[in-house]
């Protein structure tokens, strides 16, 4: 590990619009382009407040689970996590190179194999075509799917289709893990195989967990944060 | 953006591979088709305009005036199609992991300039059937591609973009190009143009490298400088313009997608 992973969010707070044509926003962005990027305090219509001044952070070797109901703001948590997009106040610090589980159907292809979803989704992770042609065997050996692996994934049931994601995930070289509500669509079996991978593999690394089911966040975290309305309770 | 994509040029690769795969996977012919476009294009043109309509254009041969434009506007429309619904069709990757969104209609560009330059192995020969003489002026190739492909680029990241915020972006898309199309000195000669319409046209600089690409590989003639100079500012500035904007828009991208 070239060094560790850590985590901070500061009074973190993100506002989301329930519009679904956006007239201000890209005004707003093309306006950023000139004058820098403004902050609003205020509510306009239609919007509203996904997170409410988050503080907490995250060191090495840390599970923590998200636990919440439904539109609590758990997944907006992860997604300021992976960068895909930033806080509307507040700091998000995070360092270390971040791997969200990417769920069914996003980072792979229907129409393509198996192997050809290890490169397309490895890449995606961060991975270089080097070190994944050296890793592909073990890849397919977690996966346990190797009678499968050239067949196109749109020929594989949701549970497979898990298995290979997640398979390609812990192999990456990522610090910080990101798995939202995924861990409860696999078997006992593999439930099993996920548990002792991170309990042996993931001794560095910082794991986040998504769930509304409190037993699997037991099982698997260290440390649980429960949120409700975008407030950590 | 050189700087940026280098950390992610595997992805790339792998983007474009995957497009590669996708596009000729469950096809009979398979790569045949980077070919078959064009050329069935340009017989098309060659029968309604040569054969039926009886128009003559300057007095290159029908197949290789016809080829010479399908070419190059088969690549821009193609990435600009590509490029529409690439960053709104991928939502559940965008709003899940970051990379330089730039990649994905990039990847476009890089598909159909794989194409461009297959077909541009078949212009070669149809330059030797002709038995065109070739001139070193036919290197002026170089600089108005690399034009093509920046302009190309430049519209290819707008369009991206903006179908992120307004889906209307798509249904527009399909009128401009056909729009282009006509403003672009395909299916005709710019010399056959009033020279009241020479100059508006002159504001595509798709004319601009159409026409002179003809001028350098038919005609054996090189391309006028100054002109080039100014087609070259406007592309150039045009470019950064818009880079610089998709920069600054990108990292909404996941909150209005």
């Amino acid at each position: 590990m070239s060094f560790e992973p850590v985590i901070t969010f500061e009074h973190v707070w993100k506002k989301y619009s329930k519009q679904q044509v956006l007239n201000n926003s890209l005004r707003e962005e093309l306006i950023s382009v000139v004058t820098g990027r403004k902050c609003h305090d205020d509510l306009a219509e239609g919007e509203f407040w996904a997170l409410k001044n988050i503080s907490f952070n995250a060191r090495k070797g840390e599970r923590i689970g998200l636990y919440g109901p439904n539109g609590s703001g758990k997944s907006t948590i992860l997604k300021l996590l992976a960068n895909v997009t930033y806080p509307t106040k507040g700091t998000v610090h995070v360092r270390g190179r971040v791997a969200p589980l990417i769920e069914l159907g996003a980072g792979m292809h229907p129409d393509l194999t198996g192997t050809e979803n290890i490169y397309m989704n490895g890449t995606i992770l961060g991975m270089g075509i080097r070190a994944l042609k050296y890793n592909i065997d073990k890849i397919i050996d977690f996966s346990g799917l190797r009678d499968f692996i050239d067949v196109p994934v749109k020929k594989y049931s949701s549970g497979m289709y898990l298995r290979l994601a997640f398979s390609i995930a812990v192999h990456s070289q990522a610090e910080i893990f990101l798995f939202d509500e995924v861990l409860a669509v696999g078997d006992d079996e593999f439930q099993q195989k996920c548990h002792s991978i991170i309990d042996s593999r993931f001794k560095e690394q910082i794991i986040f967990i998504i769930s509304h089911d409190k037993n699997i966040l037991q099982q698997f975290c260290n440390k649980i944060i429960h949120i409700e309305h975008g407030v950590i309770k | 953006m050189i700087r940026r994509l280098y950390a992610y040029k595997d992805l790339l690769l792998v983007f474009i591979w995957r497009e590669f795969l996708i596009r000729y996977k469950q096809t009979a012919i398979g790569v045949l088709w980077a070919i078959l476009q064009p050329v069935s294009l340009m017989l098309l043109f060659t029968f309604i305009f040569g054969v039926v309509l009886q128009i003559t254009q300057k007095d290159y041969p029908y197949t290789l005036f016809y080829f010479a434009g399908v070419l190059p506007w088969t690549f821009f429309a193609g990435s600009a199609n590509f490029a529409v619904t690439s960053l709104s069709g991928n939502f559940n990757l965008v709003t899940k992991i970051y990379f330089p969104r730039e990649i994905i209609p990039l990847s476009g560009v890089a598909i159909n300039l794989i194409d461009y330059l297959i077909g541009l192995v078949f212009y070669f020969l149809l330059l030797l059937v002709y038995r065109i003489p070739l001139t070193w002026n036919i290197l002026w190739l170089i600089p108005l591609l690399i034009m093509l492909v920046m302009y190309t680029t430049s519209i290819s990241l707008l369009l991206s973009a903006l179908n992120v915020y307004y889906r209307d972006v798509k249904l527009v898309t399909a009128f401009l190009i056909q729009f282009l199309f006509f403003a672009t000195p395909v299916i005709y000669s710019i010399d056959a143009v009033d020279n009241r319409w020479k100059y508006l046209l002159f504001l595509n600089p798709l004319t601009f490298i159409v026409e002179n690409m003809r001028r350098v590989s038919i005609e054996g003639r090189e391309v006028v400088l100054w002109q080039m100079g100014i087609e070259l500012v406007g592309i150039v500035a045009l470019y950064l313009i818009i880079y610089r904007i998709f920069i600054r828009i990108e990292r909404a991208f996941a909150d209005v997608i």
